[in-house]
């Protein structure tokens, strides 16, 4: 059923999932995250830097990341075709949304990478 | 077939349906209430998007950054608006969590659903309360 609905014959369902996916990464990450911090509690820079620096954590926070653009972008695209009516504003509004999505991901990149 | 209306009689019907669309005096179920502040968590998460990049880059890059932020996140318009930061967080987790489990048909009935609403919104009271008390000392 759901693999029939994935089709290229309903492309909206995939980006209902897409949705649905990315919201239970960055669920499940930002709760593993709450933990290791009340855990390991880091107090100073120090401290902060060596929790961060694992590549398996940074890994873990550019998957989160993605997931979280991804998930604005599906978002914020319902939100402008809800209440935004103007074919013209709406596609130039979702012009920026895209762009500054992208350099977001850009920029998460950079700062990981540079950890 | 008989009881299919013609086109223009739904029309006129659509026409003569009482409207309302005053902001001021329609009164939202409690499930819309979640529902609309899910969508407008979201929008503000959206929004702070860029500050949120912009701490994290303080916080890692280098000693005299990190400091720099704390300096600023001890500030107590700052912490205010973390506070506020921190429900658009907790209602869109909480209520978003509330989405997934109706998308696989938990709890989807009226009553149901008007209780898991009222779940949601004691969450993320809660859980506002919670963070102002971590964050202020």
């Amino acid at each position: 059923m759901l693999i029939q609905l994935l089709t290229n014959k309903y492309p909206g369902m995939r980006l209902w999932l897409s949705q649905r996916l990315t919201a239970v990464v960055m669920a499940v990450y930002i709760v593993l995250l709450l933990v290791a911090l009340l855990i390991i509690q880091p107090a100073d820079y120090a401290a902060w830097h060596a929790f961060v620096s694992p590549i398996w954590f940074r890994l873990a926070t550019l998957l989160f990341f993605m997931c979280l653009f991804m998930h604005a972008w599906l978002g914020v695209a319902d939100v402008l075709k809800d209440y935004v009516f103007n074919k013209v504003l709406r596609a130039y509004l979702q012009m920026a949304v895209d762009v500054a999505l992208m350099l977001y991901l850009f920029w998460i990149i950079y700062i990981l990478w540079n950890v | 077939m008989q009881n299919i209306t013609p086109n223009h009689r739904l029309n006129d019907k659509k026409k003569l349906r009482p409207k309302n669309l005053n902001l001021f005096t329609i009164r939202l179920p409690i499930n819309a209430v979640v529902s609309i502040l899910h969508r407008a968590s979201g929008v503000g998460l959206f929004l702070v998007l860029p500050l949120i990049l912009l701490a994290f880059q303080a916080s890692v890059d280098s000693p005299s950054s990190y400091l720099l932020l704390t300096k600023l996140l001890s500030a107590w318009y700052v912490k205010l608006f973390l506070i506020g930061l921190s429900w658009a967080f907790f209602h869109h987790f909480f209520a978003g969590i509330r989405h997934l489990l109706q998308d696989i048909h938990w709890m989807t009935s009226l009553q149901k659903a008007r209780f898991s609403s009222r779940v949601v919104l004691w969450l993320v009271g809660i859980a506002v309360i919670v963070f102002a008390w971590f964050i202020w000392p």
